[in-house]
């Protein structure tokens, strides 16, 4: 202590060695500490390494037509067969790559064009800002099913025009959230002190705007994951998109139209509904233990 | 309050909205290179059209002189007449005459799904909401949450299997699994006719109102958690007013407000569970056409579809609109 009271440090004395870790590892640490952050994030570790390495340790192939057709679940099918006798979990374990891929596509392209707009209208203002709004409120409006069914039904039936759809339709929620963060972020102080210290537009928005954005960032598109890939299956199940392509959706779509309701075949329906549900649940879990975290609280 | 400068508004924009949603239908299947209209009208009657007949059918589907002679004709053909084009399928009837002897069923479907789900989950989230960190809270949250992320048509499935085909009592299955009413009964306001009609369709609503109340459900336990702290509701507390009060008075009224803003957007969600559900339970509403018209590329019917069901969650939106700016006057002044 000096005569003004503050603590001067000992210019002598070596600075305290601290192990400095990056902002974002101690984020990410603390949310693996938080109970709920914990199972949200094992419940997508492990769907992703099964989406990813599943597929070179499967029982069977997954279009393998040897067994007999509507089999129950037994040691050998741990899951039964399906209408042709292929294998159900097998089936399920090549699906889920299918789906996670157009799951976390979507969720990028999202993230990339609506922070983009989002972050453009709130920055930039003016008649920016009026020309992306107008058209996120319209896209907001029009019903997104039947827009994603009248869209598919003119493109081509491939996976890649189902993500390419799903992307364009996602992105004005995750804009307009995005943009009213701008708003109330780009008031701080600490954008003022870097206006002032004199660094452009973009060095704001790269540097200030999105690290602070992230936590909401990352609760949207965990949520355009989950809704991907719900979509995905309902446009599948509508016999929409590549119905020959084995993802979760066409498992239920030729559920239902090779008559699984008769044959009360609940081995083959319920293992993709599960599947989903569980993202579901990792998704809130995740985005619990985020906002827990960082104070930031999902948006509706 | 409404303000007439708010109405103008809202109006304005019900039109643009209108105005775009009709143009993707117009733009669309001219942008995809090779009309796929003609082309699938050639691939399956190719052989038995005669030359001098394609001109007529051109006309016919609005496909001759340029875009912009296109656009009028289109546009003119619509307001004028509200004509929609022929389906391919059900040839002659005309689009409009095919959505207008389905909707009905539809719209049945919608409004009772989403009237029940927000009256359920605005009375679960009311209980729930003063009890947060209970067990109560924690498990319906929970709950909430799992039947929140399902598959609309997943858990339609589930239930066909469950409560149509497994359960047996007296020989009879507990429910059906097709169709809007009995084949025994004659449409017409007859209490056989009504009773068929509400039996049919408990499923697939039970399917729609099981996954749409958890949303509500949570938007509104959240909203309550924030109210619950803030300045006016601590001195409601410190001035000595009874709990019931504060509730019903000051917390419950303010947390419903988020309610009616997301009873909109979650009416677009809905729509595609009602289109999902109803395909599931061959339920003659315009979801079900839509899946026939899709599996039949008849490609007028889909256009005509997505022109109608844009338009009646459009105008939905505008009424939800209007009824928010009535509940809480704020909202004019913006």
């Amino acid at each position: 202590m000096n005569e003004t009271g503050f603590a001067v440090p000992d210019v002598a004395s070596p600075p305290p060695v601290m192990k400095k870790r990056s902002p974002l590892l101690e984020f990410v640490i603390s949310v693996w500490r938080n109970s709920k952050g914990k199972v949200g994030a094992i419940i997508y570790l492990v769907m992703i390494a099964i989406a990813i390495y599943g597929r070179f340790f499967p029982p069977y192939s997954p279009t393998d037509v040897q067994f007999s057709a509507y089999a129950p679940p037994s040691y050998a099918h741990i899951l039964g067969t399906n209408y042709v006798g292929e294998d159900v979990f097998s089936q399920f374990v090549y699906g889920s790559s299918v789906s996670l891929m157009v799951g976390f596509t979507v969720a990028l392209a999202t993230m990339v064009i609506g922070t983009i707009a989002g972050i453009s209208a709130g920055f930039l203002g003016k008649l920016t800002d009026d020309v992306i709004m107008r058209v996120v409120d319209i896209l907001l409006v029009i019903p997104g099913f039947p827009l994603l069914v009248i869209l598919s039904a003119y493109l081509p039936p491939t996976i890649w025009s189902t993500i390419l759809i799903l992307s364009i339709l996602s992105w004005p929620f995750h804009a307009r959230v995005i943009r009213s963060q701008t708003l109330t972020i780009r008031r701080r102080s600490f954008v003022l002190s870097s206006k002032l210290s004199g660094l452009g537009n973009f060095r704001i928005i790269v540097r200030d705007l999105i690290p602070n954005m992230l936590p909401i960032i990352f609760i949207n598109s965990i949520f355009v994951v989950v809704g991907a890939i719900v979509a995905q299956a309902g446009l599948a199940f509508f016999g929409l998109g590549n119905i020959n392509s084995i993802n979760w959706g066409t498992m239920l779509y030729w559920f239902y139209n090779e008559d699984g309701i008769l044959f009360r075949a609940w081995w083959w329906l319920i293992p993709p509904g599960v599947g989903i549900m569980l993202l579901g649940i990792g998704a809130n879990l995740l985005s619990n233990a985020v906002s827990e975290v960082s104070g930031t609280k999902r948006q509706y | 309050m409404l303000t007439a400068r708010y109405l103008e508004r809202r109006v304005i924009y019900l039109f643009i909205t209108f105005f775009i949603a009709v143009s993707i239908n117009f733009f669309l299947p001219r942008l995809i290179p090779g009309n796929p209209v003609f082309t699938i009208l050639l691939s399956r009657y190719g052989n038995q059209i005669k030359p001098q007949y394609l001109q007529l059918i051109e006309s016919e589907l609005n496909l001759r002189g340029t875009l912009w002679q296109q656009y009028v004709g289109y546009m003119s053909s619509l307001f004028l007449h509200g004509y929609l084009g022929v389906s391919f399928y059900y040839y002659p009837a005309t689009v409009s005459s095919i959505i207008f002897s389905h909707l009905p069923w539809t719209l049945f479907l919608l409004g009772t799904a989403t009237l029940l789900s927000v009256f359920i989950g605005v009375s679960i989230a009311t209980y729930i909401g003063w009890r947060l960190g209970g067990k109560a809270d924690s498990l319906i949250s929970s709950i909430s949450i799992g039947l929140g992320s399902l598959p609309f048509f997943w858990l339609g499935l589930i239930f066909q299997i469950v409560f149509g085909l497994m359960i047996v009592i007296d020989g009879q299955h507990l429910f059906p699994i097709a169709h809007a009413f009995s084949a025994s009964v004659y449409p017409g306001l007859t209490f056989s006719f009504i009773s068929s009609v509400l039996y049919h369709s408990a499923l697939p609503i039970i399917t729609l109102v099981l996954i749409s109340f958890p949303g509500f459900t949570l938007l509104m336990r959240n909203t309550i958690s924030t109210i619950i702290n803030d300045d006016y509701v601590q001195m409601a507390r410190a001035k000595g007013l009874r709990t019931w009060r504060i509730k019903k008075m000051y917390v419950n009224r303010n947390a419903r407000l988020p309610i009616a803003t997301s009873v909109a957007l979650a009416f677009g969600s809905i729509v595609g569970g009602a289109f999902l559900v109803e395909v599931v339970f061959s339920y003659p509403g315009i979801g079900y056409m839509l899946y026939n018209a899709v599996t039949t590329s008849d490609f007028p019917l889909i256009d005509g579809i997505f022109l109608m069901i844009t338009i009646t969650v459009i105008i939905a939106n505008f009424i939800v609109d209007l009824l928010y700016a009535i509940l809480d006057p704020r909202v004019v002044l913006e």
